[in-house]
């Protein structure tokens, strides 16, 4: 293997996945909000950090609220006619992604315009990685975490160390 | 490679969506019980050489179904919209 | 063969400090960096390259380029070996060796050099005419010894041990070809602020400005754009790679081969394929000459006129001392003038009777002979050209020559841009084809859009970048383009109409396809383009008719007295120069092919003697090596054991979803056949999805986990499926559902006990629970934590046995897994893998996959009371077609084998024991299995509605294995009918 400035990590994701119904969205909207002390994001691809929390819009009406490894997950009183939340973090791993190489080792993994105002710092893209899908985090300059599925994580691990 | 404009997650490569067939027929309420109209619906298809009106999903992204207006002469897209009409 | 005898002692621009050693054949030869394998070849003196496909002629290096139909060779031994590729465009490598191809049992003399003499006899499609009879049969013998003596290259049959890589890109602005025209309009779009990659597929950049002399103003024009272009971060140059094709959306298939001049060090691939996303694309692929039609044509030491200037200024490379070049256009001339001042005897045979004045005269300045109104007739030589028979005004006379030069014109390189279905257009001026109209994000400058004189070109490229650019929105100001005049005039063209006596003129050089092939395909009515193409093969080799599209469409049209518009063009596609399909794999090869899906428990079935079985992207273990040697010996002993005491399964490659929300009871009794709204908060239900058109789906179990809130289960294949389709359901026929469903498989780990010791084996591994029948009924379920993680518990069976489905959060499967059984270990608790799996439910006649395959009912499945008094769920109306209630439609029954030591097997047809069995039969069977309740082979089977009586006897056959067996019709429900054991 060619020597290359480019780090890869591997975690567990603790994760909410939370829903609002279509016709009452901003009322959901505002009461989780109000319920996290935090804004949250309004198009989908953008994210907002609040503390250990990073709250990502990965759908018109879908939010996953994605914390530090190791906090605790905090009390969402969601009001069922409003909206509904499930824990997806078994099921998701997060990998963090680091050096001038990053861009290139990820060429060769999916198809993400790494320049585009769409993956800068602060935005997500969920995409496909080999057909499976992921959702890439652009966390700096040189970095990004990718979340992936747990029951693919060790095959995607495998292809991106075989750069 | 088709690449399809999704509403909320921009230009993607078609191997990111998944085909779900023509947008323009009509699905009947769920307890229609008129089996004529169910079997337009199932199987009676226009087969256009042009402008088609259909559903893709974009699986490895959002999951929202779309509906997308391709020219099956040429596969020039010419519209994407969420399917679902108040997102639209 | 002298060393380098060719080779001017100085000029051009290989690097003359570094010597590179390579083979030809075996021999030892020494060229330069910078040289390609061609060059380095034309320069030790070298004129025998190759044997041609059909003919076995001798074969020399026509061009300087990719549209090279002869000089093919094979590089590379054992799993390296790459046949078929063109000399002129293989950058010449340290230690290259290169071997010849299809010839034996050498170049020099091949004995199939033979076949000119039955060259009657394999003219355009011999094979539809000959070698018939006499029986159906004999043509697969003569095929044989046809492909043996036909054929170019032979491919490696071993594994490849290089490394290959696929990548993604993207760009504002992809220009195609760093000619003139190209590297204008890179400098512009960059200058415009656009991203800009500058794609060519030679080592070095300059296209046509490579063919000027090393040390003049193109030169000079050349490195100042080049350094232009570098200083720019916004632009990409991508040497050595070649654009195959042109895709939907401004995708580009590139294919960038390794760098020769660096030393291969592990990790770097030998080819790497780009998919190149692209705003605009700029196409500026230049043109291709074309040879002249006559007899002979094909000799080694004739070859393109531009070729040669490329190899004297390029390569400083002089292939003959005494020089014939034949033309019908200007372009030409400069060949004649570059190897005049070289030192050789260079006479201008012109086809046209008025040349240019300038021209004639820088000739007389430079002792170039002139002869106009004069034509080739024919070409002699053995293995390399020795005489010319010419024809003039005053008549015919020979000349004596070493090399000829040819040049019918020039043909726009519109392939690429040709790709999407942009058929190209035919411009009387020029006599070629320019593409046709653009889409607005597709640009095309210089000559491939019919624009040859440099100074136009620049010009071209510069427009063409400017636009690209602002496409993308990139419209900063950009400084005038850098000019370059080299002087052409534009060359008038006369179109070359072949004059055929006297020997074979080849149209076709690398499919051996002359002028006469083309009359035998308009005498026998093969007229359109397309026909002539596919009846000759004219146009289908490896060089996919570069040279030849032209001059055979320009025959053809002849022959029919049609114009050229009219004759059209044959379609251009993917790819435009070949690419290894190794290439095309990249990464994705051996455990890389696809990814895989692995559960919880993996690394635990590995370490405990599992053997694996990969089931779509899951891997899953098939059976334990320790219950038996092999997997017919094993499945039996764990169903057996599950059946005696307990088994426990790895059941999380399930599909899971999460369902809820205000209307999700309401949903769930719209998407299953059997009702679910009115299920108990705490328990579960088996339930079947039918599809639009009343055919079973998919089935799974669904557990109400509270009012608004429910967990479903999918068959492992249908995951994705059905997962779709209810997000198509609520998008687009059901918005005004409050309903969310969301994909939970890898959330859960789970594993599944099954046994009469299975209650005991839960107790004693959950001793804080109450899992007693009242607590914990049959369908009932359970939610709460072990060690910090969510448990459910739900009492389901598949197997017929008393049964648990036990789901914990994923990161703590493999720990409840291990603690599962040591708990059970006293009560002979065992894993049991897929094997068993699907033998348990066979034996308990639960219909799966192979009877829920696309074409089968609830009511052919025995599962028609499901639906009691319901409608309105998705399927209900189309279920109740006649078609689909006809009693004669095949049934689900069970099967019992009646003849001891004998075996039933799945995909076997059912036939009525009095029944000749051929065709299709009465049935098939679906599942089978060994079932130790019975001591015998039982089965599942779909069997015509007439037949299937309880008792009778059918017939099943097995024609892959000559297999016929008596099996009796049972009831599918091989053990437990009245499921004392589920209940209790």
């Amino acid at each position: 293997m060619a020597s290359t400035d480019f780090s890869l990590s591997v975690a567990d994701c603790p994760l909410i996945q939370v829903e609002g119904w279509d016709g009452t969205l901003s009322q959901f909207e505002s009461s989780l909000s109000a319920s996290l002390g935090a804004k949250l994001p309004a198009s989908v691809g953008e994210t907002v950090r609040h503390q250990s929390l990073l709250a990502i819009r990965i759908a018109p009406r879908r939010l996953w609220l994605a914390l530090d490894d190791g906090t605790q997950a905090p009390a969402l009183a969601i009001d069922p006619d409003l909206g509904c939340s499930v824990c997806l973090g078994e099921g998701r791993v997060r990998f963090s992604l680091a050096g001038v190489d990053v861009p290139s080792v990820l060429s060769t993994c999916m198809a993400v315009d790494w320049h585009a105002p769409a993956a800068a710092p602060g935005r997500a893209v969920q995409t496909s990685f080999h057909h499976v899908p992921v959702l890439l985090l652009r966390t700096g300059e040189t970095a990004c975490d990718l979340i992936v599925p747990r029951t693919f994580s060790r095959s995607l691990h495998d292809w991106i160390e075989d750069h | 490679m088709l690449r399809f404009e999704c509403p909320c997650c921009g230009p993607r490569d078609h191997d990111e969506f998944r085909y779900g067939g023509d947008a323009s027929v009509r699905r009947p309420a769920h307890d229609d019980p008129d089996p004529e109209a169910w079997y337009a619906y199932v199987y009676v298809r226009k087969n256009p050489a042009g402008l088609h009106r259909e559903f893709w999903q974009h699986v490895t992204g959002c999951r929202q179904w779309l509906v997308v207006e391709r020219d099956t002469r040429t596969h020039v897209i010419s519209t994407v919209t969420f399917a679902r009409a108040s997102q639209a | 063969m002298n060393a380098q005898n060719k080779r001017m002692p100085k000029g051009g621009r290989v690097d003359r400090s570094h010597s590179i050693e390579f083979s030809f054949d075996g021999e030892g030869l020494a060229g330069y960096r910078g040289d390609t394998l061609a060059s380095a070849l034309l320069a030790n003196g070298v004129t025998l390259v190759g044997r041609s496909f059909k003919y076995h002629r001798p074969r020399g290096i026509l061009s300087a380029g990719p549209e090279e139909p002869n000089a093919l060779v094979t590089l590379g031994t054992g799993g390296r070996r790459e046949p078929n590729l063109p000399a002129t465009t293989l950058e010449l490598g340290a230690g290259m060796a290169a071997e010849s191809q299809n010839r034996w049992p050498s170049l020099a003399f091949d004995v199939q050099s033979a076949n000119g003499l039955f060259a009657p006899f394999l003219s355009a499609g011999f094979y539809y005419k000959t070698f018939m009879g006499p029986t159906r049969r004999s043509w697969k013998v003569y095929e044989h010894f046809i492909r043996r003596a036909a054929g170019l290259g032979r491919a490696g049959t071993e594994p490849d041990p290089d490394r290959y890589e696929v990548r993604h890109a993207f760009a504002d602005v992809a220009i195609i070809g760093a000619g003139p025209a190209g590297l204008s309009a890179a400098r512009a779009a960059a200058a415009a602020g656009a991203r800009v990659v500058l794609i060519e597929q030679d080592f070095l950049l300059g296209g046509q400005l490579l063919a000027e002399r090393s040390d003049g103003a193109a030169a000079s024009w050349l490195s100042r754009v080049e350094a232009e272009l570098n200083s720019f971060e916004t632009v990409t140059l991508m040497k050595r790679t070649s654009a195959f094709g042109i895709y939907d959306g401004n995708v580009i298939g590139l294919v960038e081969q390794r760098n020769q001049d660096c030393p291969p060090y592990s990790g770097q691939a030998r080819q790497t394929v780009t998919m190149l996303r692209a705003r605009s694309l700029v196409f500026a692929t230049g043109a291709i000459e074309r040879p002249m039609v006559f007899p002979n044509n094909d000799l080694p030491g004739v070859m393109l006129a531009s070729a040669a200037r490329i190899y004297l200024n390029r390569f400083a490379v002089l292939p003959g001392r005494k020089i014939i070049v034949a033309t019908t256009n200007d372009g030409a001339w400069r060949t004649a003038f570059d190897l005049a001042v070289a030192g050789a005897e260079v006479t201008v045979v012109d086809l046209r009777t008025t040349i240019p004045p300038a021209l004639v005269v820088e000739a007389t300045r430079l002792g170039v002979t002139v002869r106009t109104a004069t034509r080739i007739l024919n070409l002699r030589g053995g293995h390399s050209v020795k005489r010319a028979t010419l024809k003039g005004p005053d008549g015919q006379f020979e000349a004596a020559c070493d090399l000829v030069c040819m040049s019918g014109g020039w043909s726009p390189t519109v392939h690429l841009a040709s790709h999407l279905g942009v058929k190209p257009r035919y411009r009387e001026d020029i006599g070629g084809f320019v593409p046709g109209v653009f889409p607005a994000n597709q640009f095309g400058a210089g000559a491939m859009m019919g624009i040859y004189a440099t100074a136009d070109t620049n010009e071209d490229g510069h427009r063409a970048g400017i636009e690209a650019a602002s496409f993308c929105g990139k419209s900063a100001p950009v400084p005038a383009p850098s000019k370059l005049d080299l002087g052409e005039t534009v060359p008038a063209l006369l179109r070359d109409f072949p004059c055929a006596q006297g020997g074979k003129a080849f149209v076709d050089f690398q499919m051996d396809v002359t002028t006469k092939d083309i009359e035998l395909a308009h005498r026998e009515g093969y007229e359109s383009i397309e026909h002539l193409k596919r009846y000759t093969t004219l146009g289908m080799g490896t060089d996919q008719g570069k040279t030849s599209n032209f001059p055979g469409l320009s025959a053809m049209a002849a022959l029919r007295g049609a114009t050229i518009p009219e004759t059209g063009t044959t379609t251009f596609r993917p790819p435009f120069t070949p690419v290894a399909i190794g290439a095309l794999a990249g990464r994705a090869t051996g455990h890389h092919f696809k990814p895989f899906r692995r559960t919880p428990m993996h690394d635990w079935h590995l370490a405990n003697g599992a053997e694996m079985l990969e089931v779509g992207l899951w891997m899953r273990p098939w059976f334990y090596r320790q219950s038996g040697a092999d997997v017919s010996e094993a499945y039996v002993a764990e169903m057996r054991n599950v059946r005696r005491a307990a088994g426990l399964m790895d059941i999380s490659t399930l599909g899971k979803i999460d369902v809820q929300g205000p209307d999700a009871a309401t949903f769930l009794d719209r998407i299953y056949a059997n009702g679910f709204a009115k299920l108990q908060v705490g328990r579960a239900r088996y339930g079947v999805m039918l599809r639009d058109d009343g055919i079973v789906f998919d089935d799974g179990t669904t557990t109400r986990l509270a009012e608004s809130r429910f967990f479903m289960t999918t068959s492992t294949a249908k995951a994705a499926d059905v997962l779709s389709r209810l997000e198509f359901l609520l998008d687009t026929a059901w918005p005004e559902l409050r309903v969310a469903v969301s994909s939970v498989s890898d959330e859960w780990a789970a594993m599944s006990i099954a046994g009469p010791e299975s209650r005991a084996i839960l107790a004693a591994a959950f001793p804080s629970l109450d899992v007693s029948n009242e607590a914990l009924p049959h369908m009932g379920s359970y939610e709460g934590e072990w060690r910090g993680r969510a448990l459910r518990i739900l009492r389901l069976s598949y197997s017929g046995e008393r049964a648990y489905e036990i789901y914990v959060g994923a990161t703590a499967g493999e720990q409840l897994w291990s603690s599962l059984l040591e708990a059970g270990r006293p009560l002979d608790l065992k894993p049991y893998g897929v094997e068993a799996l699907g033998a348990l439910r066979v034996e308990k006649g639960h219909v799966a996959g192979p009877e829920i395959d696309g074409r089968t009912t609830l009511d052919d499945l025995g599962l028609g009371r499901m639906v009691g008094k319901r409608s309105g769920f998705v399927g209900d109306v189309l279920r109740r077609r006649p078609a689909l209630l006809a009693h004669d439609r095949q049934r689900l029954v069970g099967l019992e084998c009646m003849e001891d030591g004998k075996r039933l097997r799945g995909g076997s047809v059912l036939f009525r024991p009095d029944e000749k069995a051929t065709g299709h039969g009465r049935g098939r069977v679906t599942s089978v299995t060994f079932s130790p309740e019975r001591d015998r082979y039982v089965g599942l089977a779909l069997l015509a509605g007439d037949l299937a009586t309880e008792g009778s006897e059918v017939v099943a056959v097995y024609p892959m294995k000559a297999e016929t067996v008596r099996a009796r019709i049972v009831s599918p429900i091989f053990l437990d009918p009245q499921g004392e054991r589920l209940h209790g």
